[in-house]
């Protein structure tokens, strides 16, 4: 019975989830790699994919309302049990996948903004304890912690848009659009990878009690999480110009320039950090979703165990890829937003159905 | 004893988690990275010339001295050189301890001998990854920054201090300065335009004033920047031949600053000129009423003052609630730039003797006094414009608002906008009351 209970999670949080990680998760080196690819028009190549996800996750909120069953029981009734196990199995590996982008991120940007100094890789390895942790939780923590999250986020941000929006030139943006298409739609292709917020809504299907206008709420929740990145994004880059693309950490360098910080130094650091505390959630729910897959997968139970395996993994690609995010930005660019393009956007329309076929069978 | 394990383990996930917050909070708060302030040195302000093939970098570092009272801080200059700035750097970092990155660095003077190198050369690794915030100031120095840096200034105990103070917003905001940091540098550089500036400055012996100039105080009021105090008659507080530590001191230099007790004589600096780059080469030094122009254009400007000779006399004119700027329209094919400026202005000062019943009049300003003011100001930005088209230095970012607001005429215009355009100016000044 706990075990199910341990799995709920309610609207609001998922619309918390959806406002608060959704931004969060692209705030290190998104801002940098559009600035790069689309220059000033980086905000419409970031519009194309939160559009195109915007509308992926109406889909899937919608498809709540006509069902109350699990995206695991959607595909157990309409292509077996086998092939359930199989897509779960393959969702575990893209979470995972998914997940070593930020976690090198996060690492890189822990070390760059939080230390004078040189430090170690070791500074950031108590990141797995928190991680092995959080992983043995069920979706009732994921919730817990995104109600948490939400204002810590909310506050944090409104310090940080006080601190730079002053700053702001919007003149960078001029001309508007003179920006070759084909940069405008490869910056949106190559930050695809960065898109994974429908598969989240497919792993909490069948896990909360949809309501009348639910898939509007949380909608318009993704929504919000959108101009909160493009609001940085806008930020970010009519602050720096055309040298946007050689400043890295976006999130870090808005505030810089505001005039107090001359005098008082880095008051902006107590809301990045209060950040860094949701950053961290949002990074951990990947792995969170990678342990849940795998039980759903092998029907083993024992979440310490695979959060401790799953954790293993990226720990070990960590260590041996410490110096490397350059090339795997290069691989993930290139090549893994096939696989994201594929997890997040067409299964979860897929999703559609399999529901239709799971009601005729019924 | 049964129950109480019962309870542990009951608790065991929430120790668990406030025991990894707290791991987490020490770790992300650097408190296992931090270094004791007594036992490092940081770096802020560098002074780079050129030396050969090489480069010469002295960093002014501050290194924190125990102390129950008083003077806790101790300045001191190290040199490094080498192919690039961060291999200097890197040579200083090795002397001193200091850490790899220019956080607390917020001045960055480049010698009069970078005007032969391009300047993104010299300043790349600024840019590069995180090695600096961009929010230290640039400036370029009459003579050696190395010796700029060592010269003991009156108005601060050290002098990058000293320098930051004649670069501060509140002069920026007077139309007395063109500072600019890092950002801006390469924003200006890096745009369609391709051309910065930067504040050009002069040391000048304490007490020293040159006289003449055409206003109470704009213009000709420079003291001896023929070199005279750099070398010469005033005891030369530096210079380039004589007063403290020349450049032999080559690579491992070192010297305790302090105020001036060090032989040479105290130093005042002023930074009205502007150093102007075009596509990342030196173009020239624009004087002060050119730079006060291109302040008034290009920043928020509080408080300027102008003279104005009017009615045979000479006025002194504080201009105050200023908005200036260029716009760029092409009409019949022609490209028209119009330099605006609008400014209420009030009388600071007059060549007559006081008269306390006129005086309290001085925000009701003649019309003759205003037309006067207007032909100045117009003036001044003739001058600068001229000076911008002869060395085809876009510092008024002319092709940038082409590019921005007339994009279909770029192609058309890009190379010759500068001498091509036709200048309206619309200056409108009016009295405070």
């Amino acid at each position: 019975m706990s075990g199910i209970t341990d799995m709920k999670i309610s609207v609001r949080q998922i619309c918390f989830i959806m406002l608060a990680y959704t931004a969060v998760s692209k705030f290190i080196l998104y801002p940098t790699a559009l600035s790069f690819n689309s220059g000033r028009d980086l905000l419409f190549s970031s519009l194309i994919d939160f559009l195109i996800q915007g509308v992926i996750i109406w889909a899937v909120s919608f498809l709540c309302s006509r069902t109350d069953k699990t995206f695991f029981k959607l595909i157990e009734g309409t292509l077996g049990k086998v092939v359930a196990r199989i897509i779960y199995g393959l969702f575990a590996l893209f979470f995972i996948v998914a997940t070593v982008i930020p976690l090198f991120e996060q690492k890189v940007y822990v070390q760059a903004i939080f230390y004078d100094t040189i430090p170690s890789l070791l500074i950031f390895l108590p990141f797995f304890a928190f991680s092995v942790y959080a992983a043995c939780k069920g979706f009732k923590n994921i919730g817990r912690c995104a109600d948490v999250c939400l204002p810590l986020f909310l506050v944090s941000m409104l310090f940080i848009f006080a601190m730079s929006l002053g700053e702001v030139n919007w003149q960078h943006f001029f001309p508007v659009l003179k920006t070759p298409l084909n940069k405008v739609f490869g910056g949106s292709l190559i930050t695809a990878f960065r898109f994974v917020e429908p598969c989240w809504l497919l792993m909490f299907m069948g896990h909360f009690e949809y309501k009348k206008h639910d898939a509007l709420k949380i909608t318009l929740s993704y929504a919000g999480g959108a101009l909160f990145t493009l609001l940085v994004l806008a930020t970010f880059y009519g602050i720096y110009g055309d040298i946007a693309a050689s400043r890295q950490f976006a999130i870090s360098k808005i505030s810089l320039f505001f005039p107090a910080i001359e005098l008082i130094g880095r008051i902006d650091l107590i809301a990045l950090y209060i950040l860094e505390a949701v950053m961290l959630f949002a990074l951990v729910i990947n792995i969170q979703f990678a342990v849940h897959c795998i039980i759903k997968c092998t029907g083993y139970g024992n979440r310490a165990v695979l959060s401790l395996a799953v954790n293993g993994v990226l720990l070990i690609m960590l260590i041996f890829l410490n110096n490397s995010l350059d090339a795997l930005l290069g691989i993930w660019s290139q090549w893994m937003w096939i696989a994201f393009v594929i997890f997040a956007n067409i299964i979860p329309l897929l999703a559609w159905t399999m529901r239709k076929r799971d009601k005729n069978e019924g | 004893m049964k129950d109480r394990i019962k309870n542990l383990n009951k608790y065991s996930h929430i120790i668990y988690l406030l025991v990894m917050l707290a791991l987490l909070g020490l770790f992300f708060t650097n408190d296992f990275g931090i270094v004791d302030i007594h036992k490092t040195s940081l770096i802020v302000a560098v002074g780079i010339d050129p030396a050969g093939e090489e480069v010469q970098v002295t960093a002014q570092i501050a290194v924190p001295q125990p102390s129950q009272s008083g003077e806790n801080v101790q300045y001191t200059e190290v040199q490094g050189s080498g192919l690039t700035v961060a291999d200097a750097l890197n040579e200083i970092n090795a002397k001193t301890g200091t850490y790899p990155k220019l956080l607390f660095c917020k001045l960055i003077l480049l010698g009069e001998g970078c005007q032969k190198n391009e300047l993104f050369k010299t300043l790349g690794c600024f840019y590069r990854r995180n090695f600096s915030e961009l929010t230290a100031l640039v400036a370029m120095c009459k003579g050696k920054a190395q010796e700029m840096l060592e010269m003991p200034a009156n108005i601060a105990p050290e002098n990058s201090l000293a320098l930051q103070k004649v670069l501060s917003e509140e002069l920026k905001k007077s139309a007395n300065v063109s500072s600019v940091d890092l950002k801006k540098l390469a924003e200006t550089n890096y745009s369609v335009s391709e051309a910065c500036y930067m504040p050009y400055i002069e040391a000048n012996v304490q007490g020293t004033s040159q006289s003449g100039g055409n206003g109470d105080d704009v213009g000709g009021e420079s003291p001896d920047s023929s070199g005279g105090q750099q070398g010469g008659g005033s005891g030369g507080g530096s210079g380039e031949g004589g007063g403290q530590q020349s450049g032999q001191g080559g690579q491992s230099g070192g010297s305790p600053q302090s105020g001036g007790q060090q032989g040479g004589q105290t130093v005042e600096f002023t930074a009205r000129k502007t150093a102007v780059f075009s596509g990342g080469k030196f173009a020239g030094i624009l004087d002060e009423q050119q730079a006060f122009a291109l302040n008034v254009l290009k920043n928020s400007v509080n408080l300027a003052i102008v003279p104005a000779d009017a009615e045979g006399v000479h006025y002194t004119v504080g201009l105050k609630s200023t908005s200036g700027g260029v716009k760029l329209k092409v009409k019949d094919g022609v490209p028209e730039a119009t330099f605006s400026f609008k400014a209420k202005a009030q009388i600071q000062g007059a060549r007559v003797v006081l008269d306390p019943e006129t005086a309290m009049h001085d925000d009701v300003v003649s019309p003759e006094v205003l037309r006067a003011t207007e032909a100045e100001l117009q003036r001044r930005m003739e001058d600068l414009i001229k000076t911008c088209a002869e060395t085809n230095c876009d510092v008024l970012g002319i092709k940038d608002l082409l590019h921005k607001y007339n994009y279909k005429y770029f192609e058309a215009f890009k190379d010759d906008i500068l001498t091509r355009m036709k200048v309206n100016f619309k200056i409108q000044i009016g009295s405070v009351s």
